[in-house]
């Protein structure tokens, strides 16, 4: 007689298969077969035993069985919580689902089958994510231990499981073929199943005789606590704490870890806020106001209400710089920095490496740090003031800046150990018009002119001027044009859905009277008869997308119309100024410049990489890395691999109200001649401290206690510190943790395929 | 509707000196019963009317509204539930009682086991009656029905022992942690109104302790589970301890019988014999009304002698085989079943059966008064008849 | 949003360990429950999956008494321990019964109907799974119409109306009876509350999640149940002395399959020949819907 014994947990499928094989056994020849369950209260997942007797003659016992000639495991894990391997013969065999060697179950000293029944059941689909029902792939595997034919085993698993009948036999097979083991079929398996002889061994017992067998119950009733009952060995899928990536701290160029500084602001810790912003972006006050907020773009509240108004608390943070001292960094490192160009990435560049010891120094062509920011936006949207004080602050940390000195890389390779070119893209390009140089402005160079020197380029009262291009560059100019009475139009050769620019300074410069035409592009600019200048613009439509995803505008024959104005502005991009290479041919990119072999030459912002201020902070965090690695001879791995980002569909919104998003309170000014005063005026700390309260803590548990309030288990604590920890002594891993985690803090991943 | 309990004019009571601390009333057996679950000091009666059993619950529920008895007393949906608030209320540590009847029994079935696995003490009084066709008349197969459930059984013979019995089943319960059943003949006895000596409270109280918890009361202080699963091993040893304790039983109850007799000056015995020694030739085997009857008829006869078993469940084998151990080896047995169970013999026979194994003694059975119909002198007289005579192993007495 | 830091129970009443399957709400249910009511509590178990998730010999779930009792019998035998405590001059300690819908609805209940009648001073909760779940997924009188089980199987899935217990419970002018379900957890909460500072008989039927007897992800019990709430499939409300009252009417009118899709017991229905089921399910969800509607209005009449 041949006996198996088989251990699993309660919902695989292991009753149901056995009552399978069984039948399966009785096809293959003369034999009287019997398979029962070892029956119990346990519910699913909790550890359960079946038994299975073949032979070429009547059974003549109806008990469980002590000794079986093979052991089958359904569930890996139960071998370290039920003595699974007890009572096996000396000869008998083992066959385990696992994914492990086999000679990891060496110690056993027994014949070992392995078969990866949990990872084919999957792939099948065969049962839930909690629970796959691994019992067609362990009949295949039997199946093979036997020689069984595969035809026959197939067409019974068909006929007697109660779902998926195809998927259920093509798991069999799967596991029929790949069974893991030295000896097939197994011949002692085999003799004990075809034996017709009584050698069935003596039974053996122990008779104890006692006067006093009073080890009796006196009456029905318990007191032991249930806890003494571990179910956290039923757990097939296991939930854990996790920190994911919000996609505002992913979104962020400057890395800046949006989440947690929004939480410290909600907490009123400002001053532990500014800490942690200024950590990554030392411009907070310059940011909060002019960067277009990738973080709030992708905040996953807009998918609920509106993303938070991340940028307001970003502001509100900056002017807390008034209230924290800066102090100056010694400096303890030997080598020496040059960064050519004082705008944001060359300036936090310099910060960075003046925080790690170095000595930097910044050179910059204009008679004012700041770049972009200083030469490019416009007062009303950022006051000198806040950029005077945020430059200043780096400067008080040991940041030496040296105005009016443009340099070129030649100068600096004596005495500098590292030069950081961060020239920015203050060049404007061309349209490759006839014409264009003495008919049209540069939007760029008039910007800059305009805020530096005062230049208004003759612009006047009533001027119609025209300005080609959709980015910030174009709205800028639009709008500084605008406050020196001018009726501004916007020409752009796409939608609004295509423009560049930060939406909200669109609709800000169409609140203030700016003109916007869209789909149409400049085809020639001269002088009419009047000596007005006049450009020729045609229609556009939209086409296949070009290399940016974007559709690309295609012009529509026919559709040329001519338009006078006093002043044509461009402002369709810009480039570096290449002087810094003193005329060498170079590609910038982000970081190590591989070409001069004097000194290690880095580059970083606008020029390399980005267009917007935060981007350029970015660049300048991650290359004053690149230089500390290179110089101090460190690896250094930029960041590569994709990270896990909450997405909206991670976000449990039911345990979200809706909240109107606090907006800046913005004043327009009744008329605008001449006003180059701040719009915005931000938030009030009071509305800060509620904003920061949208926050949705996407991936961040924030111990809302859902999970510990929703556990059916009674498997999540609270530690002395007031923190949620899961009780794995107890958790069955049901998911509804993860699932109910308003912020997506918890992952539930399946125990085996995790380890 | 107000009870009438004809006491005995004041004459008769004075001289009624025998029993000390007693009043001597005429009561149906019914009030009886009623009567000793006051006495007991019960203090929870869920109940359900039925026929013939109803008086006795109108009885309690009259002494408990009057204040006569300090019990909580519920008008249950059903004997099944009503049984089942008497479990719920044992194991609040209360003393219970209820009663019941027939169907009422049946229907309580499940939770008779029930309250004897939880090892609850309560004494209920059964009223006998069969089950459909409806017949409301006297009948043991209800209660016989019940002898697997683990209770105990008394079957008494006259109102007066019902009442002391049930003095006696409280004691026995608590002792030993089991339920009691005192049962009645339907009629012979429910309704039929006799002299009976009721015992001063006190006196009661002398010889029944005040209900202490037992291991089956509810603690709030120290909480615990009681009745869930359990498992086959556990289960077993269950038994093994039950068992232990039933077989307790008749030594115990002879016993508690025997301090009764001391104290009250009334004699019990699980089993009774009547002129049974060398002489007897013939020994009748009666339970309950049938009994009084029986004592009458074999008066006469100097050979005759009558086997009254009062302890039922468990069948008290020692008693019995002492009690026809005397018999000369060619005496014959004679069962008188008032009852049938479905099977050859009654119920009766079946029990004695096993309790004579070894003994050399013929037994024949007769079936004499099922359906309540009635078992007058001459019936017992046809059956001594039919013993003496030619009587078949099981025979039906007055069918023709 | 959800605030910080609200761990509704702070003294938990059961032990951890619970017998129960994944995702289960009798586990959940049961811990709020004994948190809510305290270790002065008899709670009463007929036949139930309850019966095994609290243990069997020698372990105990909960932290207070347990009294596991006939299917049939659960509120007589909490009757006579309520007798017995308040004997005993305990009349503060609850006494509670806990049972599933088969133990409710079925074999149970002449018994409830009895004891509710009697103004029996107990708390009767009915935990609703809608069937037999503990014997292995058996029809129920609360299996919904349309359900799968095992003794209505593939096509002969159940094809007639659950009881409507509330009714019958309302009829017996109780002072409290409530629906509640533990996706909506505070209102469950202030119910369980309200009913312990009731006196009188008092009801509460909670929507049971049951991942293996409704064939759904154990993780999504509290979802599926936000569901049935939101889908008008399970309304909330209370009654008091036969006065109905919503205590949520969702906003939004979400369609029944929203809540059904998610249970396998309900997948045939999403065949394109069972259409008319669907909008049968639907329309008898409406019509419940504008009685209860009716009903609350008729009480605010009557008041």
């Amino acid at each position: 007689m041949l006996e198996i014994r088989g251990h699993a947990r309660g919902g695989q499928g292991m009753v149901t298969a056995f009552e399978i094989l069984a039948k399966i056994f009785s096809q293959l020849g003369d034999f009287q077969v019997q398979a029962f369950p070892a029956f119990g209260v346990e519910r699913t997942g909790a550890p359960i035993q079946a038994f299975l007797r073949v032979a070429k003659k009547e059974i003549l016992n109806r008990s469980n069985i002590y000794n079986p000639n093979l052991i089958v495991v359904f569930d890996e894990s139960l071998l370290d919580m039920v003595p699974v391997f007890d009572g096996l013969k000396d000869q008998g065999a083992v066959l385990i689902n696992t994914e492990k060697p086999r000679s990891h179950f060496a110690d056993l000293g027994k014949t070992v089958y392995t078969i990866p029944a949990t990872r084919i059941s999957l792939d099948h689909g065969l049962g839930s994510k909690s629970l796959p029902i691994v019992n067609a792939a362990m009949i295949g595997a039997i199946g093979y231990l036997f020689d069984a034919n595969l035809d026959i085993l197939q067409q019974t698993i068909r006929k007697n499981v109660p779902a998926k009948p195809e998927a259920n036999a093509k798991a069999a097979k799967v596991a029929f073929e790949i069974v893991v083991g030295d000896v097939f079929p197994n011949t002692y398996l085999h003799e004990r199943m075809h034996a017709v002889g009584n050698n069935e061994e003596p039974v053996v017992f122990n008779f104890v005789e006692s006067d006093d067998p009073a080890i009796g119950i006196e009456a029905p009733f318990w007191s032991m606590p249930l806890s003494k009952n571990k179910t956290g060995n039923w757990r097939v899928v296991t939930p854990k704490y996790v920190d994911r990536r919000p996609p505002c701290n992913h979104n962020c160029p400057a890395g800046t870890d949006v989440r947690q500084f929004v939480k410290l602001a909600g907490e009123k810790k400002y001053a532990e806020a500014y800490e942690l912003l200024y950590e990554h972006n030392p411009f907070p006050g310059v940011c909060g106001r002019v960067c277009p907020h990738f973080c709030e773009q992708n905040c996953n509240r807009n998918e609920f209400d509106e993303g938070l108004n991340i940028g307001a608390i970003e502001r509100f943070l900056g002017e807390q710089a008034l209230n924290i001292p800066a102090e100056r960094v010694p400096v303890t490192q030997k080598e020496k920095i040059a960064v050519v160009g004082a705008g944001p990435a060359g300036l936090t560049a310099a910060l960075r490496l003046c925080e790690k010891g170095y000595a930097v120094t910044v050179f910059e062509a204009l008679p004012h740090a700041g770049g972009m920011m200083r030469s490019g936006i416009p007062k009303f949207r950022l006051p000198d003031a806040v950029l005077d004080q945020e430059i200043q602050r780096i400067q008080d940390k040991g940041v030496e800046i040296l105005l009016n000195k443009r340099v070129n890389i030649h100068e600096l390779t004596d005495e500098y150990a590292a030069v950081i070119t961060a020239v920015g893209s203050h060049v404007g390009t061309s349209l490759h018009l006839d014409n264009e140089e003495e008919l049209s402005l540069d939007g760029i160079t008039f910007l800059r002119e305009f805020k530096l020197s005062g230049k208004d380029a003759g612009i006047k009262k009533g001027d119609r001027i025209a300005i080609i291009g959709g980015g910030n560059t174009a709205i800028d100019v639009a709008r500084t044009t605008m406050r020196l009475g001018a009726e501004p139009t916007i020409y752009y050769r796409r939608t609004i859905k295509e423009m560049p620019a930060i939406a909200q300074e669109v609709e800000e410069a169409l609140a203030e009277g700016v003109h916007i035409r869209f789909l149409t592009a400049p085809t020639a600019i001269g002088k009419n008869k009047k000596d007005q200048t006049e450009l020729t613009l045609i229609d556009m439509e939209l086409g296949e997308p070009d290399e940016s995803g974007r559709r690309r505008p295609v012009p529509v024959a026919g559709t040329e119309k001519n338009l006078c104005f006093q002043k044509v502005i461009k402002a369709i991009g810009q480039r570096f100024d290449d002087f810094v290479f003193h005329g060498k041919e170079v590609e910038p990119k982000q970081g190590w410049l591989q070409w001069a072999d004097d000194v290690p030459v880095f580059c970083a912002g606008d020029m390399a990489w980005g267009g917007t201020v935060t981007e350029a902070i970015g660049s300048g965090n991650k290359v004053a890395e690149e230089v500390h690695a290179f110089l101090q001879e460190l690896e250094y791995h930029p960041e590569e691999t994709l990270p896990d980002i909450v997405l909206p569909k991670d976000i449990n919104f039911t345990y979200y109200l809706p909240i109107p998003k606090h907006r800046d309170r913005v004043k327009h000014p009744e008329d605008l001649y001449q006003n180059f005063e701040e719009l915005s005026a931000g938030l009030r700390e009071q509305d800060i401290v509620a904003e920061s309260a949208r926050c949705l803590h996407c991936g961040d548990c924030y111990s809302c206690g859902n999970c510990f309030n929703f556990c059916p288990d009674a498997a999540i604590l609270i530690d002395d510190q007031g923190r949620l920890r899961i009780d794995y002594d107890y958790c069955k891993g049901c998911g509804i943790c993860a699932e109910e985690c308003p912020c997506s803090a918890i992952e539930f991943t399946l125990t085996e395929m995790a380890s | 509707m107000k009870t009438e309990i004809l006491e005995k004019n004041t004459g008769l009571n004075k001289q009624a000196s025998r029993y000390p601390r007693h009043r001597q009333l005429i009561m149906k057996g019914n009030y009886a019963a009623a009567e000793a679950a006051k006495l007991c000091r019960v203090g929870f009666v869920p109940a359900y009317p039925i026929t013939p059993q109803t008086t006795i619950v109108e009885r309690l529920s009259e002494m408990v509204s009057s204040g006569e008895m300090d019990a909580k007393y519920t008008n249950m949906d059903s004997e099944h539930s009503a049984f089942a608030a008497a479990l719920g209320a044992a194991l609040g540590g209360e003393r219970v009682f209820t009663a019941t009847a027939g169907q009422g029994l049946f229907y309580a079935h499940e939770v008779l086991h029930a309250i004897a696995h939880f090892r609850l003490p309560m004494v209920i009084a059964n009223v006998g009656r069969p089950s459909i066709p409806w017949n409301i008349w006297s009948d043991q197969s209800d209660s016989l029905a019940q002898r697997d459930t683990g209770w105990v059984q008394f079957y008494g013979e006259s109102s007066q022992e019902v009442l002391d019995t049930m003095i006696q089943s409280y004691l026995l319960a608590e002792q030993l942690n089991l339920p009691v059943m005192v049962v009645l003949d339907a009629f012979y006895q429910s309704h039929t109104s006799e002299n009976v000596w009721v015992p001063d409270i006190d006196l009661v109280d002398e010889f029944l302790p005040a209900k202490v918890p037992g291991p089956m009361s509810i603690d709030i202080d120290n909480p615990k589970a009681f009745g869930g699963l359990m498992p086959p091993e556990h289960y077993n040893k269950l038994n093994y301890t039950y068992w232990r304790d039933a077989i307790q039983v008749e030594e115990k109850a002879e016993q508690i019988a025997r301090d009764f007799a001391t104290l009250f000056g009334r004699e019990y015995h699980n089993v009774e014999a009547i002129n049974i020694g060398p002489q007897t030739k013939l020994v009748l085997i009666t339970v309950s009304s049938i009994t009084s009857t029986a004592r009458g008829v074999i008066k006469k006869y100097p050979d005759i002698g009558l086997l009254k078993i009062r302890l039922f469940k468990p069948f008290p084998k020692a008693s019995v085989q002492e009690a026809l151990s005397v018999l000369p080896k060619d005496a014959i047995l004679a069962p008188v079943e008032r009852n049938y169970m479905g099977d050859r013999e009654g119920a009766i026979f079946q029990e004695m059966q096993r309790a004579l194994y070894g003994m050399p003694f013929k037994m024949y059975d007769f079936y004499a008064g099922a359906g309540g119909k009635d078992v007058p002198p001459v019936t017992i007289e046809k059956i001594i008849h039919l013993a003496r005579t030619n009587p078949k192993e099981v025979n039906w007495v007055d069918i023709s | 949003m959800k605030p910080a830091n609200d761990f509704l129970i702070r003294d938990e009443q059961v032990f951890s360990g619970a017998l129960s399957c994944r995702g289960c709400g009798w586990s959940l249910l049961v811990r709020h429950l004994a948190s809510l009511l305290g270790p002065d509590t008899v709670y009463v178990l007929p036949a139930s999956c309850f019966s095994i998730i609290s243990g069997p010999y020698p372990l105990a779930e909960l932290k207070a008494n347990v009294v596991h009792t006939l299917f049939a019998a659960a509120p007589a035998t909490a009757t006579g321990i309520r007798a017995a405590l308040d004997r005993q001059g305990k009349t503060k300690t609850n006494v509670v019964v806990l049972a599933g819908d088969g133990g409710t609805f079925d074999i149970g209940l002449q018994a409830l109907s009895g004891a509710a009648a009697r103004s029996e001073n107990i708390i009767y909760i009915v935990n609703n799974n809608g069937a037999y779940m503990n014997t292995g997924i058996q029809t129920s009188t609360a299996t919904p119409y349309g359900a799968v089980t095992t003794t209505n199987p593939g096509e002969g899935y159940k094809k007639s109306w659950p009881k409507d217990l509330m009714g019958i419970i309302a009829a017996h002018n109780l002072p409290y009876a409530a629906t509640c379900s533990l996706a909506f957890m505070e209102d469950f909460r202030e119910k369980v509350t309200r009913t312990k500072n009731t006196e009188g008989f008092r009801l509460l039927m909670i929507d049971g999640p049951c991942p293996p007897g409704h064939k759904t992800e154990p993780g999504d019990s509290i979802h599926i149940a936000r569901l049935a709430v939101e889908t008008r499939l399970f309304p909330l409300f209370e009654i008091v002395r036969q006065h109905y009252k919503l205590t949520y009417k969702p906003e939004s009118f979400l369609p029944v399959e929203e809540c059904l899709k998610y249970q396998g017991r309900f997948r045939h229905l999403f065949r394109e020949e069972n259409k008319a089921m669907l909008e049968d399910i639907q329309e008898h969800t409406d019509n419940t819907w504008n009685r209860l509607l009716a009903l609350e209005k008729l009480a605010n009449v009557i008041a």
